[in-house]
């Protein structure tokens, strides 16, 4: 849900931030010289801030690190007390060992892909075509989609469930790839965060091939859709994101061994072997490793689309 | 979906071609407009209306998923719910679950987007290390947890270096179960609340925060008479955002505790999936209980927004 009244902008940092974050550290050091109070006063201030930030940081980041460091230890090593923060030995063959342990580990690493891209692909079509008729034309009932569409937004997944699993349990489509296709191929938050984006390009290019006799599809096509990079990435970027993540559906449409996602086989494996402490460790980072690579690729979009959406 | 779809649209343009060719300008726009928009119908009728008005009929059915025959059953289904003890229990522990969660994560969201929102050096690295807890699925994050919380995992090392020796099996715990996995959600849901304080922040003019420093105003009066009045829209998304998440907490409890122990962790959510798949006949109860969370859901949000339009003036 949510519309913030934000436009999708390519870049995160004004230059006004940018400008701000040097500008006082240049005064200080200039001023280091004369050794005043208020000075000395800035200077604590300085470390008490630093001190603060660090800590944040330590906790919302050292679970991750020690998810890491488990990951190569030995499975009693991992829980041993008194703990170690570093693996005495380093066992990097336990990443070999998730392969070969975890049943049909390949299958389910395919799996996840295979639905994340196809769903991703979807999304970028659709919810820019979509976007793009609520952005640009006019049509009947337009505001009342519209309006509809936002309204629904805010109605809890949790209502949708047991009808749609008969849904689908009826069209013989549950335990298949294509109930992701069915209840994913559009999502309303990105036919929004494609609207806002649209309404902010220049119509003139539009009016040019409008002369030029280039259809609507063929102006969507060829004209919008190469503009609309930043914010068909943003869509692109969260949709991965949400569907590489996503446990609730695969658990609830999924039933076979073979078509689970690397999500519910981490479970499944968690469930037989409660003790492999480093492989459910090595099998968690396998399972954040690809998000976390287009996290870091595609930050700023990521950014912008959560500020713009609110949605993950 | 994009098989069907793909090749079917270059022949409708042509039609939309010949027509504004031919003068029909605005017919061609609201054809294609409609065309184009057809995804979104379909998208709402069948997954959304259908389903919705679905969900209300067979929750006023004695409804097995295998049976032949459903009987009418009026408002039986709602009627048990007052009565269930399960329902009750899962009710009280996913109200106190959202309580909890959805004020101290928004706290905590507005305090990192308030400390990024600052001349500091090594913003864009804090920014993102502060993320990361928001890219991890639920899966990795409850696995990660499960180590945390183990009796002698994270928590209880670090409780060790601070001299507090226990070996406390948190989620094994009627008293401690609960806040465990609260706790495990604000930390990972913080971050993403906090890159919308942090969008919202940036668009706050710097000159109402000069004009105030020449008035001496602290940091702290700076926030409350500032920085949150500016932010009450995105304060109210935030906060409705996380009532809707909360209230569906299904995940964690799912895969950490099962709902245990002594239903200490059994939620809404998670009843509502075990009467779909585990209890026979239980399929009409599941979708009240569904409608039921959904109606709470909805009335907290209208809540929500009459508080925070009201209670802080400019």
């Amino acid at each position: 849900m949510s519309i913030t009244g934000k436009t999708l902008e390519p870049e995160l940092n004004t230059p006004i931030a940018v400008a701000s974050m040097t500008g006082p550290r240049r005064e200080q050091r200039e001023k280091r010289e004369s050794e005043d109070s208020t000075e000395r006063v800035n200077r604590l201030e300085v470390v008490v801030r630093y001190a603060l930030y660090i800590v944040i940081t330590l906790f919302l980041f050292v679970p991750f690190v020690m998810t890491v460091l488990s990951s190569f230890k030995t499975s009693a090593e991992v829980i041993a007390f008194p703990p170690t923060i570093l693996p005495s030995v380093w066992h990097p063959e336990n990443y070999l060992n998730v392969l070969t342990q975890i049943s049909g580990f390949p299958r389910m690493v395919f799996n996840s892909f295979f639905v994340t891209l196809m769903v991703v692909a979807l999304n970028l079509f659709f919810d820019s075509l979509v976007g793009y008729a609520f952005a640009r034309l006019e049509f009947p009932f337009k505001n009342t989609l519209f309006a509809v569409m936002i309204a629904t937004m805010v109605i809890p997944g949790f209502v949708f469930i047991v009808p749609r699993y008969i849904l689908l349990l009826n069209a013989h489509i549950v335990d298949t790839y294509f109930a992701f296709a069915v209840l994913y191929f559009l999502q309303p938050a990105y036919i929004l965060l494609m609207t806002q984006f649209f309404k902010s390009i220049p119509r003139d290019l539009e009016e040019a091939a409008i002369v030029d006799g280039l259809g609507w599809f063929g102006i969507f096509w060829k004209i919008i859709l190469p503009l609309a990079r930043p914010a068909l990435l943003a869509t692109g970027i969260l949709t991965f994101a949400g569907m590489w993540n996503n446990f609730l559906d695969w658990i609830i449409y999924m039933q076979s061994p073979t078509m689970q996602n690397i999500q519910l086989g981490l479970v499944s494996f968690r469930g037989q072997y409660q003790n492999q402490w480093n492989l459910i460790m090595a099998g968690s980072v396998l399972a954040i490793l690809p998000i976390l690579i287009v996290y870091v690729a595609g930050q700023r979009y990521f950014v912008r689309g959560i500020a713009t959406t609110g949605m993950k | 979906m994009a098989v069907s779809v793909a090749p079917k649209a270059p022949a409708a343009t042509a039609k939309v071609n010949r027509r504004s060719k031919g003068g029909g300008m605005a017919i061609a726009q609201r054809r294609a407009g409609l065309l184009f928009v057809t995804p979104y119908i379909l998208f709402f009728l069948i997954l959304q209306l259908a389903a919705f008005v679905f969900a209300i009929w067979v929750s006023f059915h004695h409804y097995d998923l295998l049976a032949l025959d459903n009987p009418f059953v009026g408002l039986r289904n709602y009627a048990r719910l007052t009565v269930n003890q399960d329902f009750l229990i899962a009710m009280r522990n996913t109200t106190e679950y959202a309580v909890v969660v959805v004020i101290l994560q928004t706290i905590f969201a507005l305090l990192l987007a308030v400390l990024l929102d600052s001349k500091i050096k090594g913003r864009n690295f804090f920014r993102s290390t502060w993320y990361t807890p928001s890219i991890a699925s639920s899966v990795v994050i409850s696995m990660i947890f499960l180590y945390v919380y183990h009796p002698t995992g994270l928590l209880n090392s670090i409780l060790g270096l601070v001299g507090i020796h226990t070996t406390e099996a948190y989620l094994q715990s009627t008293t401690w179960a609960l806040p465990a996995i609260m706790f495990l959600n604000i930390w990972t849901t913080a971050p993403t609340f906090m890159l919308m304080f942090l969008a919202a922040l940036q668009d706050i003019p710097r000159e109402i925060y000069e004009a105030s420093a020449v008035d001496g105003a602290s940091a702290v009066r700076k926030l409350f008479s500032i920085t949150i009045p500016l932010l009450r829209p995105i304060i109210f998304l935030v906060v409705s955002l996380g009532i809707i998440g909360a209230f569906q907490i299904f995940d964690q409890a799912f895969i950490m505790t099962k709902g245990g122990p002594l239903k200490a962790t059994l939620t809404v959510a998670l009843l509502i999936y075990q009467n779909l798949f585990q209890d026979t006949g239980f399929v009409g109860v599941a979708c009240a209980e569904a409608i039921v969370l959904g109606i709470i859901i909805f009335a907290l949000t209208l809540i929500s927004r009459r508080v925070i339009d009201t209670k802080i003036e400019y």
